[in-house]
């Protein structure tokens, strides 16, 4: 209960906009997740390979913000992760080659 | 002129620190979107677009809520915003028109 307190106000808790912007970026992680039963052909290499440099970025600034914001980093490292994932999806293309068309 | 140079690249949040380029590469992710303008619809990612809504929405609000104020942040995610809503209604109404009633293919 005292746990529970301590984090409801906490300098970093849910009383502040250091907690809820990190909760908003957890929706990156989320739709990357969602949006690994898509074909490779449908991503965004662009936007794949942007969220990568972004992430990494923001674990280093999450680490060195104060005060140091751990569910930042958490949320970053997460989306690093997905994104990488995808981006090496992306730039693999399909599993099977696509036949090409006879003229 | 060369003092105030001095005093941005010598500040405790300039561009010698994360603390700078971190908000400047988000400028960068409008910039993509804006590019990806270009895509065929049916590549757009609606989850993906609705994530950096949400996110760029939420950021705009706080960002302006602390202290001191970060008018650039403001700026970048109004803008980040304004890309993901412009690419959503691209995916609904291109979903719309393929199909009878309403339905998004995220």
């Amino acid at each position: 209960m005292a746990a529970m307190k301590a984090f409801w106000n906490s300098p970093v808790g849910p009383k502040t906009t250091h907690f809820w912007g990190p909760v908003a970026n957890w929706g990156f992680v989320a739709a990357g997740l969602a949006d690994m039963k898509k074909p490779p052909e449908l991503l965004s290499g662009n936007m794949t390979g942007a969220m990568c440099v972004y992430s990494a970025l923001f674990m280093r600034f999450a680490w060195m913000v104060q005060p140091r914001n751990y569910l930042l980093l958490a949320c970053h490292a997460a989306n690093e992760s997905v994104q990488l994932y995808q981006f090496n999806r992306w730039y693999n293309g399909p599993a099977t080659p696509v036949e090409a068309k006879d003229e | 002129m060369a003092s105030k140079l001095a005093s941005f690249w010598n500040h405790p949040a300039g561009p010698k620190t994360i603390f700078f380029w971190a908000p400047a590469m988000k400028w960068g992710i409008s910039f993509i979107n804006i590019l990806d303008f270009q895509k065929p619809p049916e590549m757009i990612s609606f989850n993906q677009q609705a994530a950096l809504t949400t996110s760029a929405v939420i950021w705009c609000r706080y960002s302006v809520v602390i202290v001191p104020k970060n008018y650039n942040l403001a700026a970048v995610n109004m803008l980040m915003a304004a890309t993901g809503i412009y690419q959503m209604q691209r995916k609904i109404r291109h979903d719309n028109a393929m199909s009878e009633g309403p339905k998004i293919k995220r």
